[in-house]
């Protein structure tokens, strides 16, 4: 009687455990630090938030860790990028974690991209154009409009699965709003020295950041996404830089930064490490931070003197 | 042939009521007719819609290889080793199918036809149908996704180049702490007999078609995957093999019944990635016991030299091999390896092989990958070589089995 007593009172224990937990905060998973920034900053204390992986880790190739199972299985609300940025890795720890709360169409599966207008998006489905995302660029978190939009996804995402703290979201939203408006304004004053400048990226995850400052992409290192480049594209590439006097080679630390050296030998312009997530470099903790990195490097990579050929 | 049909079969089949799997009727119905699409309130295909289509794939696995092996036939040989046509479907909210037939040289076989059942809750999945059972790190791949050109030879010889069943199992996982987690499966299964190449003169092993419960073929696994520091993962398992009835027979007729055997095994991973997910580590253990009575030899009695009346002599006994291997990635597209098999073969005296390779991979793209391999073979019983080999594997569509952590 007395160990029946016991395991009852450790099982109502237990229970109560779990239930106190879920009802304190709604635990929310991303696949990006950059998610998770932005749903800290909109869920404040409603939310746990964990992200699945590292600002460095190179989200193409991800590999799947048991805590990633772990946090998917347990979750209240998964937020990704989608357009396809994760679909190596993300679908699959989604079907083994079999949360059902987390299935796509429903309020616990929150898509950064919906409503996104996307760049690339491929007239020709063929792997002929290499590893190609059919719904279009998905980088969407590189471009400085891209903060913007994640915020208000994640707060429907948020308000959708814990309706009782709506205003609070709300009212960070806002707040994470202004901050936005003052780091919007930065980059655009950034971007007046960025316009019209040449340069090469080595994978196309800097097209919505061109776009908004103006940056010409002459080409990419790549020989297609996903694909590295052939001796022949390298020289067709160094010609087409040469002949648009191409000042920086664009590149990421997951990159395969030797051919990219290489481009910037043969052209003479400067390689500039970008972050490509938050936490991927010193500085870049926040999304914000991260931008400012970027806006940041480009404009100090344009104020050094030309490199001799 | 419907006499010959067993009894129950026929009344199963009898008595199925002539619902769903639309798409397959008379474009015109009469009571009674199979039901087409719309024959019913689900219907939502007809026979020409794509609509609901299932994924569809196809793998090329090409292999030039020379060889120079004590006793075999030299020389260069190329070859499609098999071209493998895969379709994978959701059949209802809760559960999926695929099937995997592959075309070689010698024959076209369904080497796998399954629905995983994900309704049960939790992390529950029920599998039934033919597939490749759940034993250590690499008896749920196709030869096409190993990392090397051939399965270790401890699992050639143990279990089979490929070990597919027809059968059922259950899988569940369990999250232990945060950052590991369990999981474990059993399987029962009216066959577990591996693939082998079927010689002249040489017993193989069969099974009966009919079978009571305690003859059947059972597996189980219990593995878990835990993370060591920031870079590490580590998994370890368990795995058993189960043949409680099965025989061995000689084309002369000979054959050797009632027998069993269990393959047990341990397995051991570590795997580190750095930071950016580019360079990668990865080495591994597994060991073998096959137990039991695991093999036979032919026993030339009566005329010498005349296989007519040859008999068997069953091996009953214990015997053990491993496999261990490295390989490290240095770039997304590139990595090399070194794996070691050494085994004792289930056959009078156990004589011992090994076989050792090295390993280059160069993947073209996410599709298109190629290997060149250099395996050296040291039998003791005197066929002792050398096997270089390139291989070309090429996914064409969506691709991908139920091969679970």
């Amino acid at each position: 009687m007395q160990l029946q007593r016991l395991l009852r009172a450790l099982a109502a224990a237990c229970a109560l455990a779990v239930a106190s937990h879920a009802a304190d905060k709604l635990r929310v998973v991303t696949t990006l630090p950059d998610l998770a920034d932005i749903a800290r900053r909109i869920g404040g204390e409603r939310v746990e938030v964990t992200a699945l992986i590292k600002g460095t880790e190179n989200l193409h190739a991800v590999v799947a860790k048991p805590s990633m199972l772990v946090a998917l299985s347990r979750a209240d609300v998964y937020v990704q990028v989608g357009l396809s940025l994760e679909s190596s890795w993300a679908p699959g720890l989604l079907e083994s974690a079999r949360n059902a709360a987390l299935a796509p169409g429903k309020p616990g599966f929150v898509n950064g991209s919906d409503g996104w207008e996307a760049l690339d998006v491929p007239a020709d489905l063929s792997r002929k154009g290499g590893d190609l995302h059919p719904q279009g660029n998905p980088h969407l978190n590189l471009s400085p409009r891209g903060g913007r939009h994640l915020a208000a996804r994640i707060l429907a995402g948020l308000v959708a699965n814990d309706p009782a703290g709506r205003a609070a979201y709300e009212k960070a939203h806002a707040a994470y709003a202004v901050e936005l408006d003052a780091a919007e304004a930065r980059w655009k004053e950034a971007a007046q020295k960025l316009r019209g400048v040449a340069v090469a990226t080595y994978h196309q995850e800097f097209e919505y950041l061109a776009r908004e400052t103006g940056i010409e992409i002459v080409g990419h290192v790549e020989l297609k996404p996903g694909v590295p480049p052939t001796p022949a594209h390298i020289v067709e590439l160094v010609d087409a830089l040469r002949a648009k006097q191409a000042r920086l080679v664009l590149t990421a630390a997951w990159s395969n930064n030797r051919q990219v050296a290489q481009v910037a030998e043969q052209t003479g312009a400067r390689v500039v490490e970008l972050p490509v997530a938050v936490s991927s470099a010193k500085g870049a903790d926040t999304w914000i931070g991260m931008m400012d990195q970027i806006h940041a490097r480009l404009v100090d990579a344009l104020a050094q003197p030309p490199r001799p050929r | 042939m419907l006499r010959s049909r067993p009894l129950h079969v026929f009344l199963f089949a009898s008595t199925v009521p002539p619902l769903a799997l639309h798409a397959q009727g008379a474009p015109f119905q009469t009571p009674g007719m199979p039901v087409v699409a719309g024959g019913d309130a689900s219907g939502q295909t007809t026979r020409f819609s794509s609509e609901f289509n299932p994924a569809i794939s196809f793998v090329l696995d090409g292999l030039a290889t020379w060889e120079d092996v004590d006793g075999s036939d030299s020389g260069l040989d190329l070859e499609l080793r098999a071209g493998e046509l895969g379709l994978t479907a959701w059949v209802d909210p809760r559960a999926w199918a695929y099937g995997i037939v592959v075309f070689t040289e010698d024959e076209v076989a369904l080497e796998e036809g399954a629905v995983q059942f994900t309704g049960l809750g939790g992390h529950r999945v029920l599998r039934a149908g033919r597939f490749f059972v759940d034993f250590g790190k690499q008896m749920q791949a196709h030869e096409h996704e190993l990392r090397t050109i051939e399965r270790p030879a401890v699992l050639r010889a143990y279990l089979g180049a490929e070990l597919a069943g027809d059968g059922v199992q259950f899988d569940d996982w369990h999250a232990l702490g945060d950052a590991t987690v369990m999981r474990y499966s059993v399987g029962v299964f009216q066959s577990l007999l591996g693939e082998s190449e079927e010689e002249d003169g040489v017993p193989h092993a069969v099974d009966a078609e009919q079978k009571d419960l305690d003859e059947l073929g059972y597996t189980a696994r219990l593995t878990a995957f835990t993370e060591v520091g920031d870079a590490g993962t580590l998994q370890f398992g368990a795995s058993a093999r189960a043949l409680p009835d099965y025989a061995f027979e000689l084309d002369n007729g000979a054959s050797a019944t009632g027998l069993s055997s269990t393959v047990w095994g341990v397995d051991l991973t570590y795997g580190w990635v750095d930071a950016t997910n580019t360079r990668r580590f990865t080495t591994g253990l597994e060991w073998l016991f096959d137990t039991g009575e695991n093999g036979a030899d032919v026993d030339d009695q009566g005329t010498p030299l005349d296989p007519s009346d040859d008999t068997l002599d069953v091996h009953d006994g214990t015997v053990g091999g491993y496999y261990a291997f490295a390989d490290y990635a240095w770039s997304a597209q590139r990595s090399a390896g070194i794996q070691h098999s050494w085994l004792e073969l289930p056959e009078a005296g156990e004589p011992t092989l090994a076989e050792l390779d090295l390993y280059y991979t160069h993947g073209l793209s996410e599709y298109g990958r190629l290997r060149v391999g250099l395996t050296f073979v040291d039998a003791e019983d005197g066929a002792d070589g050398v096997v270089a080999a390139l291989q070309y594997t090429n996914v064409i569509g969506a691709h991908g089995h139920a091969v679970n952590f």
